[in-house]
């Protein structure tokens, strides 16, 4: 089936709401009542659980959903740089635009 | 008086811009790459902008072209978009306490232009700047969001006349997670519990098959820790020592800079 301006325009709208909803509604949610502490305390292992599951997803996980350890070898070590990169300069621009070029580099070595 | 006050609003904007940059910077591959790739489902330039505008995710719209290229009928791409989009009631839940008491409108607002990466800025703001107020991270959301759409819409225009190492490019966001997590990882608890983040992303990604792997991986590793960091607490009110655990990692590089 060969899709048209409209059907996209509909499917983005209504991704808009897809999308709005898990970010809406706990936000509005506590905006009023009272956060209980626990949960602040819970929150704040979240960031970065989050950011290693996503970390973690782009380097070992395939397209196809299988563990790979060798499977993005320039990125893995692209990876370690940039983590020595961000503990010494707490740089974030320098971390990402290094990592982004040793990975460029790398790909067309490997 | 209100020059001066009108200086220090504009000197306010600069400086959020300035927080801003390194991850609009980011995303000019990604959205360029993005652009391109949703012009190559079939999308046109309008609805290319509308939906880097209203969806701003770059996962959820990498997700939008790959379906749309395999024929995927309509139901089937919302609802994995909703999937892939039910970590962000995580984000909203682990900012909430900074947005405690805005108005309905500027909460909306801010959920729309909430993803990933402005979060991640967001958050380190947030824990680390006592000046940094909500209305500061909804500039640096609109920054993000005003980058990722004209990126967006220079990849529309430059179409299929170009074709991208998307996993190169990709890098640019894993880069930016990375830091991230240096900049959170203060205790030895914290790398434990990143570890144990890990180990739980990878089985229940592969078990799952689904982003939504990703929410489980987060939620348990994140309530261990949570009770783990109590339990320690506990410990120390009763035994007067602090657990090395909870000790405070040295910063290399003296205080952190912004």
């Amino acid at each position: 089936m060969e899709w048209n301006g409209l059907q996209h325009f509909f499917l983005v709208i209504l991704c808009f709401f897809v999308a709005l909803l898990p970010r809406f509604i706990p936000l509005s949610f506590f905006r009023k009542r009272k956060i209980p502490g626990w949960f602040n305390e819970w929150m704040e292992f979240v960031p970065i659980c989050l950011f290693t599951s996503l970390v973690v997803k782009d380097l070992f996980i395939t397209k196809t959903y299988s563990f790979s350890v060798t499977g993005m070898l320039p990125e893995l070590i692209a990876s370690v740089v940039v983590i020595l990169i961000a503990f010494w300069t707490r740089s974030m621009a320098l971390s990402v635009i290094i990592g982004l070029g040793l990975v460029f580099a790398l790909t067309f070595l490997i | 008086m209100i020059n001066k006050a009108a200086h220090s609003e504009t000197a306010v904007r600069q400086q959020n811009f300035k927080t801003s940059f390194p991850l609009d910077i980011s995303y000019i591959p990604i959205g360029v790459a993005c652009g391109i790739l949703l012009h190559a489902a079939g999308f046109n330039l309008f609805n290319i902008v509308l939906v880097s505008l209203l969806v701003f995710s770059g996962g959820a719209q990498f997700l939008i072209a790959s379906m749309l290229t395999i024929n995927s009928p309509l139901v089937t791409v919302v609802l994995m978009l909703f999937f892939l989009e039910l970590r962000y009631a995580l984000l909203g839940s682990s900012l909430s306490k900074y947005l405690h008491g805005q108005s309905t409108w500027f909460t909306f607002l801010f959920a729309c232009s909430m993803n990933d990466e402005n979060y991640a800025v967001n958050y380190l703001k947030f824990s680390t700047d006592k000046q940094f107020t909500p209305s500061d991270a909804l500039q640096i959301e609109h920054w993000s969001l005003l980058f990722w759409t004209l990126s967006n819409f220079v990849g529309g225009v430059l179409g299929s006349a170009i074709t991208i190492d998307l996993t190169v490019v990709h890098f640019a966001l894993t880069a930016l997670f990375l830091f991230m997590i240096v900049m959170q990882v203060k205790s030895l608890l914290k790398v434990l519990v990143a570890g144990l983040a890990a180990g739980l992303a990878i089985f229940f990604l592969v078990v799952t098959k689904s982003t939504l792997g990703l929410v489980f991986a987060t939620l348990i590793a994140s309530f261990i820790g949570f009770v783990i960091d109590n339990y320690l607490t506990k410990q120390r009110k009763k035994t007067q020592r602090k657990s090395p655990l909870l000790r405070m990692f040295k910063n290399p590089a003296g205080t952190p800079r912004e």
